[in-house]
């Protein structure tokens, strides 16, 4: 007995070693899963205050450049607007209707502008801290998109901050998007590298579109509405199982220099995701008896 | 003793900002990210409670993997750096030298300290990338992130370490 005291005594600092090594490799394969800790991560109290010291100084530096590309599609997007309703408006010849309908679209979203406090892209799993959490009414699932685009989809939620899977996540980033006006969809797929350059998978290959399309989201994943501009498609390839077409889309979003975003509620979407739970599980069901 | 912690707890916090806010964000050709805060192991004095370098290392591991997202993946290496530094400065520093000698140029001379510094180093980048890009290991990439971040990391440390020694 006495030995085996020396022997610890002596040698505690391996029982040490193995301890920290245990706990480390413990949060290393916890992470992973959906159900990983926000405290470990930058969206816990102290690491969101450093970081959002850090952006707040640094933020005015890129704020010329960003109000500047917000301006310009401000503009594009009123004509765009306008041109709509005066077609409607030929087609339907109804001008109030058109604008009942709208506010009710509007009305289906709730936004919450956030800031950026954290962002990397030169990583093969890309995450982004926001300055909003739980207690502004972010939940995990719900998109985030900003001026120019989409920009991820939320992980984890602390009080005051959020963790965003950026669409530049090799590992995790599947966001679902069509091609605008043609309505073929795919999934969006990032493999690392050039940080603005995504693969559109999974298209059907007797889609139709031209080079220089439009790529947007397709409103099937239940995190982005439809419609959330992606890229524009620079060049299709075959998928390497010859069975689908992979487009290659230069991404609208800067992603070095995000800094205002907003986190998109869909107050439908918790009924949607529930009822394709139960529909799910009435197919297990009857698959078991 | 006091003096010695007040210094390793003000070193801990200058080099875990350093690295979340300025090192974080270089990407020398796409690959090398310089990994200043293995210094904070290097460092370490010879017979140095042994427990506490462990704790210490894998503290600032800890908190440079909550700042950067990386749960585990700092703090298992920095307490295996850490490891690894108190038996390797019993190796490399003079047989006749005191017990509590310091690891730094001026103690141990150039070379010496080369050395030490350059091993563990090396080892942490290795390992540091091999973990992090455990699901798509690609070889080359490993070895291209973990030597230009090894060498990135030595020339700071070297320059901050010629700037001390005078």
């Amino acid at each position: 007995m006495r030995n085996l005291l020396d022997f610890l005594y002596k040698y505690h600092h391996w029982l040490v070693f193995i301890l920290l090594e245990v706990v480390s490799v413990v949060l290393l394969f916890q992470y992973n899963s959906y159900q990983g800790s926000v405290w470990f991560s930058s969206a816990s109290a102290v690491a969101g205050k450093v970081y959002e010291l850090e952006s707040k100084m640094t933020a005015y530096l890129s704020m010329a450049k960003e109000n500047e590309e917000l301006t310009m599609r401000n503009i594009y997007q009123e004509r765009q607007l306008d041109q709509l309703r005066r077609l409607y408006a030929e087609v339907t010849k109804d001008t109030t209707d058109a604008e009942l309908k709208e506010l009710e679209f509007l009305s289906q979203y709730k936004l919450i502008p956030a800031k950026v406090v954290e962002n990397s892209i030169h990583k093969l799993e890309n995450l982004i801290t926001i300055d909003k959490g739980r207690k502004d009414g972010v939940e995990p699932d719900m998109g985030v998109a900003c001026g120019n685009g989409i920009v991820g989809v939320v992980y984890l939620v602390s009080d005051h901050y959020s963790v965003v899977i950026s669409a530049l996540n090799a590992a995790s980033s599947r966001i679902s998007c069509a091609i605008r006006g043609r309505g073929y969809f795919g999934y969006l797929h990032w493999y690392g590298g050039d940080p603005s350059v995504a693969y559109v998978e999974d298209v059907p290959r007797h889609a139709k579109f031209k080079l220089g399309e439009w790529v947007v989201t397709s409103g099937f994943s239940s995190i982005f509405p439809s419609g959330v501009q992606v890229g524009k498609i620079e060049q299709a390839y075959n998928s390497s199982d010859g069975l689908s077409y992979k487009l290659k889309v230069r991404l609208s979003t800067d992603f070095g220099n995000v800094r205002d975003v907003v986190v998109i509620s869909d107050k439908s979407i918790a009924e949607r995701a529930a009822l394709m739970q139960a529909a799910r599980d009435s197919i297990s069901f009857k698959q078991r008896q | 003793m006091k003096i010695e912690l007040v210094n390793r707890l003000v070193m801990f916090l200058s080099l875990l900002l350093a690295q979340v806010l300025i090192l974080n964000h270089v990407h020398l050709m796409g690959v090398g990210t310089p990994l200043l805060y293995v210094y904070f192991a290097i460092t370490f004095r010879r017979n140095f409670p042994k427990w506490l370098l462990l704790v210490s290392c894998f503290m600032l591991g800890l908190f440079i993997d909550i700042f950067s997202n990386t749960p585990g993946l700092a703090s298992c290496v920095m307490t295996i750096a850490g490891l690894v530094q108190a038996y390797l400065m019993n190796f490399i520093a003079p047989r006749d030298s005191a017990a509590d000698l310091a690891a730094s140029i001026k103690t141990l001379g150039f070379s010496r300290f080369l050395a030490l510094s350059g091993i563990i180093t090396l080892l942490y980048c290795l390992l540091f990338f091999a973990l992090e890009t455990f699901n798509f290991f690609d070889m080359l990439m490993w070895l291209a992130r973990s030597l230009t971040s090894a060498v990135l990391t030595m020339v700071l440390m070297l320059a901050i370490e010629s700037v001390r020694s005078k």
